[in-house]
């Protein structure tokens, strides 16, 4: 999962892939906001075949619980 | 007249006019639209009437506020609003300039949240389907929709009125909004000349001379090297770019109005000041 976060994010925002650990803060780090937050759910809806919601992401800080959430979600469908 | 009656009689006239907007809206809200509820059942033509009625309502409190030496303004380029999918982008001096654009042309608009709520203006933008800012990602996902459905839709990128003396801060949003779903991109240049009802000063401080509006429409700005883009990077450079220009087309705007007004404190008006006009335009 970790893997495809950081191709993502480097398709998207040309964020080299050894910037993107599981600690790294995404919005105090590697600048990614709300509407990029939009952007970058829509491709890992669409690359992981997984439904997810804005709202799941709320709490959302680093990579690593946006891998969590993921992989949650993955198991629970 | 001394001084201080001609501010008290400004203050009377700008308050008198703010209580007709805000009964005018009142009266759309509860009495006008709930009527058109019961004869217009097709919700789509329901709000194309709507929004018919909020832009000539709007027409003719421009008209009114004019009539009564509430302001002075002039449009250029107003043919070029109004197309299917087309995305407005105005920057925000004053609170009149939406009204004066939407009374130009019936367009959607984004507004702020605190509009949902307020007594006066809340079944107004409800009605017109006007969208709410009240989340980024709600608010991006409901104008790509309605500029895909072909709706012409108004955006201020500042998401808030200038604050006066501070370096132009636009919001990605529109630029999102600009990369994904809009089939033209037309900047609208707002100025105002003294400033006029800005941000954070009440109405009633009004400005000592009567306020003189300019509305540009500009032409499109071509999107082409941007829609290959992923949004993110598509976004980030059209804002950068939208940002800069609107600062340098201001800065040379208030050149403008300068040039203007030297033109016409000069008695008589020879082909200098308008040269001038012209290069500063051009």
């Amino acid at each position: 999962m970790l893997e495809q976060i950081r191709e993502s994010l480097a398709d998207l925002f040309e964020i080299e892939p050894e910037r993107i650990q599981l600690e790294t803060r995404l919005y105090d780090d590697l600048e990614i906001d709300s509407i990029d937050a939009v952007d970058l759910l829509d491709r890992l809806k669409r690359k992981t075949g997984c439904k997810f919601a804005v709202e799941d992401f709320r709490t959302v800080r680093t990579v690593g619980d946006l891998v969590q959430v993921i992989e949650q979600k993955l198991v629970a469908a | 007249m001394g001084k201080r009656e001609v501010y008290w009689w400004l203050v009377v006239r700008t308050g008198t006019c703010f209580a007709v907007f805000g009964l005018g809206a009142l009266g759309l809200g509860l009495v006008v639209f709930p009527a058109l509820l019961l004869f217009v059942r097709d919700e789509a033509a329901r709000r194309r009437q709507i929004r018919a009625i909020v832009h000539h309502s709007f027409r003719l409190f421009v008209a009114l506020m004019r009539g009564v030496g509430g302001f002075t303004y002039e449009v250029t380029g107003r043919e070029r609003l109004g197309r299917p999918g087309q995305l407005i982008i105005a920057n925000h001096p004053t609170l009149i300039d939406v009204v004066l654009i939407v009374a130009l042309y019936p367009a959607g608009c984004v507004v702020k949240e605190a509009l949902f709520r307020n007594p006066f203006m809340r079944r107004v933008v409800q009605s017109a389907g006007y969208i709410s800012n009240a989340s980024t990602a709600g608010m991006i996902e409901q104008a790509t929709a309605a500029l895909r459905a072909g709706d012409t839709l108004i955006m201020f990128p500042e998401g808030t009125r200038t604050r006066p003396g501070e370096p132009l801060q636009f919001h990605r949003g529109a630029a999102s909004v600009a990369v994904q779903a809009c089939t033209a991109l037309t900047p609208v240049y707002v100025t105002t000349d003294p400033v006029f009802l800005p941000k954070n000063r009440p109405w009633y401080r009004v400005p000592a001379r009567r306020p003189h509006l300019c509305v540009r429409i500009g032409d499109d700005i071509d999107l082409s090297e941007y829609r290959d883009l992923p949004p993110p990077r598509a976004s980030r450079m059209l804002n950068a770019r939208l940002q800069e220009h609107y600062s340098r087309f201001l800065s040379d705007g208030a050149g403008y109005n300068a040039a203007l007004k030297t033109q016409a404190s000069r008695a008589t008006g020879t082909g200098g000041g308008r040269e001038q006009q012209r290069r500063i335009v051009g």
